[in-house]
């Protein structure tokens, strides 16, 4: 069996980010790039699941700018067997709907029956590639995924929703977004880093997968980008001392969730 | 923070820029690696550092290894950590393959003890020491003792030491009485003695942990040609590589201490029943000889434990002189006006300099010292290994003393910028600083590093390795002379250089007359004046490669004019001392040798305990 792992390459969350002078993108020149620490989570998983016997092959595909080869060592130097990079100096200007029609017709050629990816990328945090990959691959999904088991055919699978879990089992192939607590992400090692030298990054063009420019473009004008503003939300709570304990007790449990 | 503990930018600049780590890709030994090899082990590195190191660095403070009556148990971390050094066979790094090894370049692999170091210090001793206790097996151990303990070092498996300091035998190894026994018909001695102050004495880490041990053969020479080295197991281990049973090893108790209270600093007990076993490492009456083999790239990675950890205070520091908001500029009045964040002070903005000049200047030389055991491994001739070898003796005692007594200083003006709040245990200066304090005295004090300067790697040869120095800095003065943007800077260094060179001379009469207490009594001084100069060689070296970075407009033009200005103000506001101290020791300034001991004043023997 085959596993495909999706992986995107993404300014490290740590880095100062600064809005660029057209006031429509982010300065790029002191970003330090890391795997989406979600991906990490797929990729760990698939790993495991060769490692337990139950498939043949992990293999990482990405789209991106030549940078994101980096990434790719990193991923083969973690246990990746190989990688797929369609190579897109262009990617900047398509978005997820681009960027899942690029993945779904590279990975059509591979055909492998899992796939796994992070639950979102923590750069544009928009949680839609691997579902439109899925859709456009005509293979079933589920997203949020905090357990996986892998029986005959079938995955049993346990996703996070508000408040609680959902089990569920589904026939492969299929493809599956992982959430953190699935698993504890490998270092890399260094035999595996000496390794991962040698494994081979299979590189495509757009041409390759029969598409163009024009047919992923993204359609959409960004006007204006800006940084969150940091004001401090403040809450007078009003009442008696019994109404304002309940109220703090409704905001801490439904608003801010720690309770 | 993106860079938490370490500037890795520097730190880049330094490897791929500065020293060039790609071209020993060119040579046979290296051929297997690239540079994505070397980022992709820096990253792993540092993501180590930062997920692994420090989250347990307070932990480390907060729960110290203690000896419960049976066990020594250590912080619960550290066990994590072992298990991901060992996974990620870290221990072997820049050794052969044929000893589990991945042959990195020396330089690739202390640059990632740096930031494990930055991490956690009293960690990364626990893992340093198995493959310091490797290295000497692997240097000079018999065939057997290599395939019974090496590669299980090497591996991870079992842990290492270097158990040396006595009760009465610090500094004066040739004072040790831990005494080793032949035994009729078998290859192993009896050891009988104490080991006092031993990191990493004592743990549950591993199965078994290996004591390469300082001890006197019985009828030995008196003083250090009577010591040698014995590899002494906490377990024996049997034929099939199982371990056996007990060594005889007795551990009396783990220290208290200032700081590094994670690490487990033992006191050990061999042979109290007889029944300590010990094999001879190479050839009798040889041990401190190969102890000090190791003790040199020990001492290059105590100035780097000292030096990693002023790197995280000043992380700290710099943050937090960012945030921190307090009084306004002198020149507003108007108390409405809102506090100003403390770095736009000159007070505080020179003590953040002050430390970035200290930790760029030795993190330099430090890594320089990798690049030179890496040139030694693939020295296409024997004039160069000999280069190699010569610069890396006199620099040696810079790394250990100088390293450490400045970023001691380093971190007190990291405390310094926090204000009160460096003083609290929640912010993690106090402990930094406490922790840092050992690197002055472990490894050979800085008192015996001033000696071993001037008393030893300054007069071999007739100055040998010295001029071996001088010639590479004055390569660097001349391809600086070159450069008009550097034109002050090189003249300073050029002056240093002639006066080290005078006051050198001015010593070497001395010596040469005999009075050899007179000639020693200015070790630390002239180490100091010495260091300086070799630091302002390294800063000048820095500013010929960023000046050329900036001619050729690379990019980047902010890292390269700070760096040249860093250099510029350790140049202009810390060399200089250099000549005063060198007027001092041309003038005859004896106080030190000559202040009589009652003029101290008296005391009373209760209070030294
Ligand atoms: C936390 C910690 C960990 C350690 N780990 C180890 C270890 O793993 N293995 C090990 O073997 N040892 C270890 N040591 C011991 C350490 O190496 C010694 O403490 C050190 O060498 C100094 O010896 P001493 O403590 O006996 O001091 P002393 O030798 O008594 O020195 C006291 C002072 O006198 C000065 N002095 C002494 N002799 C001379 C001289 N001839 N000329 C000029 N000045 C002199 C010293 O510089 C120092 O300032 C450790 C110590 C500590 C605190």
């Amino acid at each position: 069996m085959k596993i495909a792992v999706l992986m995107k390459r993404v300014p490290d969350t740590a880095s100062v980010f600064k809005i660029g002078a057209d006031n429509k993108s982010v300065e790029t020149d002191n970003l330090k790039y890391v795997m989406s620490p979600y991906d990490e989570h797929a990729l760990e998983e698939a790993i495991q699941t060769k490692e337990a016997g139950k498939a043949d092959e992990v293999f990482v595909i990405t789209v991106g700018p030549d940078a994101a080869k980096e990434t790719i060592r990193t991923a083969l130097a973690m246990g990746a067997d190989r990688a797929v990079f369609v190579k897109d100096d262009a990617a900047s200007d398509t978005n997820c709907k681009g960027t899942a029609m690029i993945l779904a017709a590279a990975l059509k050629t591979e055909a492998p029956e899992l796939i796994f990816a992070g639950k979102q990328a923590v750069d544009d945090d928009a949680s839609q590639v691997p579902e439109r990959v899925a859709e456009l691959l005509d293979i079933p999904h589920a997203s949020v995924v905090t357990s996986f088991e892998l029986n005959d055919g079938t995955a049993l699978v346990e996703r996070e929703i508000e408040g609680g879990h959902y089990k569920m089992e589904m026939a492969l192939p299929a493809l599956f977004t992982t959430q953190k607590g699935i698993n504890t992400p490998r270092y890399p090692t260094l035999p595996n880093i000496m390794k991962a030298k040698k494994k081979e990054i299979k590189e495509l063009t757009f041409a390759d997968i029969g598409l163009s420019a024009a047919d992923v473009a993204s359609g959409v004008t960004i006007e204006e980008m800006a940084l969150p503003r940091q004001d401090r939300l403040n809450k007078i709570l009003d009442g008696d001392n019994d109404e304002r304990v309940a109220q703090l007790l409704s905001v801490l449990r439904e608003e801010e969730k720690v309770l | 923070m993106s860079d938490k503990l370490i500037d890795r930018r520097d730190l880049h600049f330094l490897l791929f820029e500065m020293f060039e780590v790609e071209r020993l890709l060119e040579h046979e030994y290296y051929e297997d690696h690239s540079t994505t090899t070397f980022k992709l082990a820096l990253d792993t590195a540092y993501q180590l550092a930062q997920e692994l190191f420090w989250p347990s660095f307070s932990e480390f403070d907060k729960n110290p290894a203690y000896f419960d009556g049976e066990k020594t148990i250590v912080p619960e971390s550290m066990h994590k950590i072992w298990a991901a050094f060992k996974e990620g066979g870290w221990f072997a790094a820049s050794f052969a393959y044929e000893h589990g090894g991945q042959q990195f370049p020396g330089m690739v692999h202390l640059a990632a003890l740096y930031m494990f170091n930055a991490g956690n210090t009293a960690a990364s001793m626990y893992l340093g020491q198995a493959t310091g206790a490797a290295q000497l097996i692997e240097g000079f151990g018999s065939e057997s003792l290599k395939k019974v303990y090496m590669h299980k070092l090497f591996a991870g498996d079992w842990a290492g030491t270097m158990a040396l300091t006595e009760p009465q035998a610090g500094t004066s190894l040739g004072d040790i009485t831990t005494s080793a026994t032949p035994v009729e018909g078998e290859d192993y001695y009896i050891i009988r003695g104490t080991k006092r102050f031993i990191s990493s004495g004592d743990h549950d880490l591993t199965e078994n942990i290996i004591h390469p041990t300082l001890a006197k053969i019985d009828g030995a020479p008196p003083g250090v040609k009577g010591i040698s080295l014995f590899i002494v197991p906490k377990y024996r281990v049997n034929d099939d590589g199982s371990i056996g049973a007990p060594n005889d090893v007795i551990t009396a108790g783990i220290e208290r201490k200032l700081g590094l209270k994670g690490q487990a600093t033992a006191e050990l007990k061999f042979g109290e029943n007889d029944e300590c076993r010990g094999w001879l490492l190479g050839e009798p009456h040889c041990g401190l000889k190969y102890m000090f083999q190791l003790m040199n790239s020990a001492r290059v990675h105590t100035g780097l434990q000292a030096i990693a950890q002023a790197s995280t205070a000043y992380q700290c520091a710099l943050q937090y002189a960012k945030e921190r908001v307090q009084g306004r500029e002198v020149t507003e009045h108007d108390p409405a006006t809102p506090q100003i964040p403390i770095i736009n002070h000159p007070e505080v903005r020179r003590m953040l300099l002050r430390q970035k000049a200290f930790i760029e200047g030795v993190v330099s030389l430090l890594i320089y010292c990798g690049a030179l055991s890496d040139r030694l491994r693939v020295a296409g001739s024997k004039e160069e290994e000999d280069t190699c070898r010569a610069l890396l003796e006199i620099l040696t005692p810079v790394c250990k003393a100088y390293g450490s007594d400045v970023a001691y200083e380093s971190i007190m003006l990291a405390l310094q910028c926090y204000g009160g709040a460096g003083y609290i245990e929640e912010y993690p200066i106090a402990q930094i600083l406490r922790d840092n304090r050992v690197f002055p005295i472990y490894e050979g004090t800085n008192e015996i590093q001033a000696m071993d300067l001037l008393g030893r790697k300054v007069a071999v040869d007739q100055g040998a390795y010295l001029r071996a120095l001088m010639g590479e800095i004055a390569k660097t003065l001349a391809e600086a002379g070159t450069m008009d943007a550097l034109g002050g800077q090189t003249g300073k260094v050029q002056e240093a250089m002639e006066a080290i060179t005078e006051v050198t001379m001015h010593l070497a009469a001395i010596g040469l007359s005999g009075d050899h207490k007179t000639y020693i009594s200015h070790a630390t001084p002239y180490l100091r004046a010495f260091s300086q100069l070799v630091i302002a060689w390294q800063f000048l070296w820095q500013s010929v490669v960023a000046q050329r970075a900036l001619d050729s407009d690379a990019g980047d033009a902010t890292f390269y004019e700070g760096k040249i200005a860093t250099a510029k103000y350790y140049i202009d506001a810390i060399l200089p001392s250099t000549h005063t101290i060198c007027h001092l020791i041309k003038s005859g300034e004896d106080s030190a040798l000559n202040f009589k001991e009652e003029w101290f004043g008296a005391t009373h023997p209760s209070v030294t305990a």
